[in-house]
């Protein structure tokens, strides 16, 4: 079976949300007695995304994407998202230094004395520099 | 009092050294603030508030200057050196001003975003000074179906920003448009794709958007490669460090450019500094010699958008001394910090007020000029900012990042979005959707919308008043003929070809 | 006697005790439902001011933004703070009327401790000087002559801006168009640039266009004469019986804090509404004082809500609570 290009599967998915803009946009008043109402545009740009995409679809693949190395860009975007997950609880200084930690450690394979110098270093300057000296709260 | 009189009375007292120190604090707390993202201008400002009650009003006011220029400053900076924008006029800097980081040429991007500042930032003053009251009424005429028009030549753009496939970038836009729909109709109030959280009543905040996709987009990307990089070359020599005199005769048609749009745009109460550099950065782009390379490092396309920025303060401050209406966020505060101090800007702002409306003129010549002055020595030391290995600079990014966004509104919710939109960037990026569109459909999808409804309301639901009006109508035809450029090299292709087939 | 005088003594430590029971011993947050620079963010730096100049508290105040949901997302975070000590809101009446159409916003001002309320901004209906009408009762005239022609530039449907035109429309029977401008400046300039005919606007903004010639006010929403425009009607002097519907600010608190401590922020409050700087404050905005300490504030809570909730209804708007 033909590989399927990137872009069928981004077209594929556009197209599915420019069927749920135009979906929800029905729920809407197109036209109210004072004016257009909040379903006029959404309708408009719904039917555009769901048209172009539908074409990217169509339409002959582009150049390969070339997914090496992408393993590790999610990667890098899980422990983000952890880090992001955890600062209700472990509050900015803490998860922002297990998360540098852990990408200098793991990503960039450097020491653990390295990584960890580096993550207290770097979330020790954030503490100081933000509520301390500026007074602009941390996460 | 006639104009040189009151200006120099201006000059005479923002040159006090207590005043000068003011404008120079003001500048270097601006430039720290305004480094953050997320703390654009307007916050900025409203955070250093309190302090200026205590000072003289002129001094105040002067330090209040010197901050707003440090931060736009401040933001242009991380635009440049770490593709993060620092508000959403910083954007479009990020599009060649990081790209030219990239190759090498981060501290002549810099510098000349100080240089288009300060010349557009004076031409802005001058523009105030010198045409203020006509301008005004002119801007009076403007009104929803004109601010139509302007969206949708801003819209235009969304062509010219194109790259390679047309259709990707009509997505991105669409994309865009949909993002900014995200929250409650203002007319009304109906809640539109909330998914049901109510921390997106009120929409997205632009800055959330724009650092996740730009700047851990840009993160993310990199991570892909395991070798310990340098992040970006290092500036090597003078050439390099500072804008050289080439640079300056390329950029000669991006100061106007820059000055004029940011100028008139600012007028426009409503219309702020991101659609005049937008603006700026596409009549740039169509009109230069080299514009196939826009986007990869070209320095008119960072001076372009700079000095629109800083010429749409002065536009700005338009209606706002002479009508008393705030042209943008930045002007509604300093309207704010006006009345606090118990003055009234309005219609009769200067007849009541000579010597401290001038005091405010002559402050921002001289924020301009300090920001000259302070930052331009300070350009290689940014630069060397580079100099820091991937492991530690991209982890910084990311927590300046985080903080940033979280200090716009205290919500860790809105740095949940912020990792999602940042997976959102790299997937852009990976699958080749050009970003810049999708920014552009998120700030002006809103006031799009905004603008069309109240035009068709005001005409009772006839589209016609879109083209009787002239000004609306002339708009309207320069997106038109925006859009059919492409159209039109499709079909020259196609013709080409068909004569080559036919011989 | 020694009985008498430990009795005196335990009296003397129990009344001491009330006494300074509560006193804020850190920086207060104080939240806001605005970004900064926003109305709301402004009243509490001007009030943080006041309170320092005046020396009414032993600590500082601290500007809290919470965006989001038109107050939803600050009142939500301040009934989280159940019981916290050290914090405070300022509410507006989005906070009330919000709650009343989106049934996302689930907090209530009688889900939180209502503190006081402090002012009530006043507001004027206002024409552009040239325009054909030289009353309301002329404005209103017209209306009826071409219902839905013309129009009034003002903020959201559930602001008070449309309030008032939804009052007004239905006392006399007459209809005109109603379209929304997200900034006070877009609805100043629509009005001045001929755009729309009419439109309600503070007394603050609208001295100055007066004065430089380039308004007329029809009449004023209050219900006495403001001191600034003593030869403006107000609405029921002009012949229209329509309640006069105020834009409310005031001080909430945390759901669950003791009993001193709501009164001693109503103390504080109290003093603050009598200080110089404060009325000094008052004429500067042309705000009417609206002080209510916390009990009047719940009545007219209550009050101002149903009657909300009426005027909505008749508005068309969708009521959920």
């Amino acid at each position: 079976m033909r590989r399927r290009s990137p872009d069928f599967w981004s077209g594929l998915v556009l197209a599915a949300l420019g069927g749920y803009i135009v979906f929800r946009a029905q729920g809407w008043d197109y036209l109210t007695p004072e004016g257009p109402g909040p379903g006029f545009f959404p309708l408009w740009y719904g039917i555009a995304i769901l048209a172009l995409s539908l074409y990217l679809v169509a339409s002959p693949a582009l150049a390969r994407v070339d997914w090496t190395g992408s393993g590790r860009a999610f990667a890098t975007w899980a422990a983000i998202a952890a880090c992001v997950a955890a600062l209700k609880w472990l509050g900015f200084v803490v998860a922002f230094a297990a998360l540098t930690f852990f990408l200098v450690a793991v990503m960039y394979r450097k020491a653990m004395t390295t990584a960890a110098a580096v993550a207290i270093g770097i979330a020790a300057a954030f503490y100081v520099l933000f509520p301390l000296a500026l007074g602009v709260a941390l996460p | 009092m006639d104009v040189l009189h009151g200006l120099l009375h201006g000059f005479a007292i923002a040159i006090q050294p207590a005043n000068l120190l003011w404008c120079f604090v003001g500048v270097l707390l601006g430039t720290i603030v305004g480094v953050l993202p997320g703390l654009g201008p307007p916050a900025t400002i409203a955070m250093l508030l309190p302090l200026t009650f205590l000072m003289q009003p002129a001094g105040a006011m002067i330090m209040l200057a010197g901050i707003y220029y440090g931060a736009k400053y401040g933001g242009s900076t991380t635009s440049i050196l770490l593709n993060v924008p620092g508000e959403s006029a910083s954007v479009v800097t990020c599009l060649d001003g990081y790209q030219m980081a990239r190759k090498g040429r981060a501290g002549a991007a810099l510098g000349i975003a100080a240089i288009a500042s300060f010349v557009a930032g004076t031409v802005g003053v001058v523009g105030l000074m010198l045409v203020a009251p006509p301008l005004a009424r002119f801007a009076l005429a403007f009104s929803s179906p004109e601010y139509f028009g302007l969206m949708a030549l801003g819209l235009a753009m969304v062509v010219l920003l194109a790259g390679r496939s047309l259709v990707k970038a009509l997505l991105s836009m669409l994309v865009g448009l949909w993002l900014a729909g995200i929250g409650t109709d203002l007319f009304t109030s109906v809640p539109r794709f909330t998914f049901g959280q109510l921390e997106l009543l009120s929409g997205l905040d632009f800055v959330v958007v724009a650092i996740g996709v730009f700047a851990l987009g840009e993160v993310l990307a990199n991570m892909e490669a395991a070798e310990e990089d340098r992040v970006l070359p290092v500036p090597k020599g003078l050439r390099n460090l500072l804008p050289t005199g080439q640079d300056l005769r390329d950029c000669r048609f991006a100061f106007v450019n820059g000055s004029l749009v940011g100028f008139v745009v600012g007028v426009l109460p409503g219309a702020g500094s991101t659609i005049a550099s937008f603006i700026s950065y596409g009549i740039e782009k169509a009109f230069s010699r080299r514009r196939e390379q826009f986007g990869t490092g070209v320095i008119e396309g960072v001076a372009a958008p700079e000095g629109a920025n800083n010429a749409e303060t002065g536009g700005a401050l338009v209606p706002l001394l002479t009508l008393g209406i705030p042209g943008s966020s930045t002007t509604a505060i300093l309207l704010a910090a006006l009345v606090l101090w118990g003055f009234k800007p309005g219609p009769l702002f200067l007849s009541d007020n000579p010597s401290l409306f001038w005091s405010l003129v002559a402050s921002m010549y001289l924020g301009n000029v300090m920001l000259l002055v302070l930052n331009l020595p300070l350009v290689p030391l940014f630069a060397q900012v580079l100099r820091a290995p991937a492991f530690v600079l991209y982890p910084v990014i990311i927590g300046i990042s985080m903080v940033g966004v979280y200090s716009t509104g205290t919500s860790l919710f809105d740095v949940g979005l912020l990792a999602g939109f940042g997976l959102l960037g790299y997937l852009m990026r990976k699958l080749d959707y050009p970003s810049a569109p999708l920014i552009l459909g998120l700030v002006l999808g809103g006031a799009m919308e905004r603008a069309l409804r109240q035009s068709l309301m005001m005409s009772g639901g006839h589209l016609s008043i879109l083209v009787t009006r002239p000004i609306a109508a002339t708009m309207l035809c320069l997106a038109l003929l925006l859009l059919a450029v492409p159209l039109f090299a499709r079909l020259n292709a196609w013709r080409m070809q068909a004569m080559e087939e036919e011989k | 006697m020694k009985t008498t005088g430990i009795w005196v003594a335990a009296l003397c430590a129990l009344a001491c005790a009330e006494a300074s029971a509560f006193t804020p011993t850190r920086p207060v947050e104080v939240v806001v439902h605005t970004g900064p620079g926003g109305g709301s963010d402004l009243l509490a730096r001007s009030v943080a001011a006041m309170m320092e100049k005046e020396k009414l508290l032993p600590v500082r105040m601290r500007v809290v933004n919470k965006t989001g949901g038109g107050g939803a997302v600050a009142a939500a975070y301040l009934a989280e703070r159940k019981g916290d000590q050290n914090t405070i809101g300022f509410f507006t009446g989005v906070w009330l009327t919000n709650p009343l159409v989106s049934d996302k916003a689930k907090v209530t001002l009688r889900d939180l401790q209502p503190i006081a309320r402090l002012v009530l901004e006043p507001a004027l209906i206002a024409v552009k000087a040239d325009s054909p009408y030289k009353t309301l009762k002329d404005f209103i005239a017209a209306a009826k002559q071409k219902p839905g022609e013309l129009k009034q530039s003002g903020g959201s449907i559930t602001s008070r801006d449309n309030v008032v035109r939804q009052l007004l429309q239905q006392e006399t029977g007459a209809r005109w168009a109603f379209i929304s401008f997200p900034g006070g400046g877009e609805r100043i300039a629509a009005l001045l640039g001929g755009h729309v005919d009419l439109m309600v606007i503070e007394p603050e903004e609208a001295g100055q266009h007066i004065r430089a010639g380039n308004m007329r006010v029809l009449a004023q929403v209050t219900e006495k004469r403001l001191a600034g425009f003593p030869d403006v009607p107000t609405l029921k002097e002009a012949g229209f019986d329509v309640p006069v519907v105020p834009q409310v600010r005031g001080v909430v608190a945390p759901p669950g804090i003791p009993a001193d401590e709501v009164a001693y922020w109503e103390e504080v409050f109290r003093k603050l509404t009598r200080s110089a700087s404060w009325k000094k404050f008052l004429a500067d905005n042309q705000f009417e004082d609206g002080y209510q300490n916390a009990a009047d504030l719940t009545k007219f809570y209550d009050q101002f809500t149903s009657q909300m909730r009426g005027i909505l209804k008749e508005a068309g708007i969708k009521v959920v609570r």
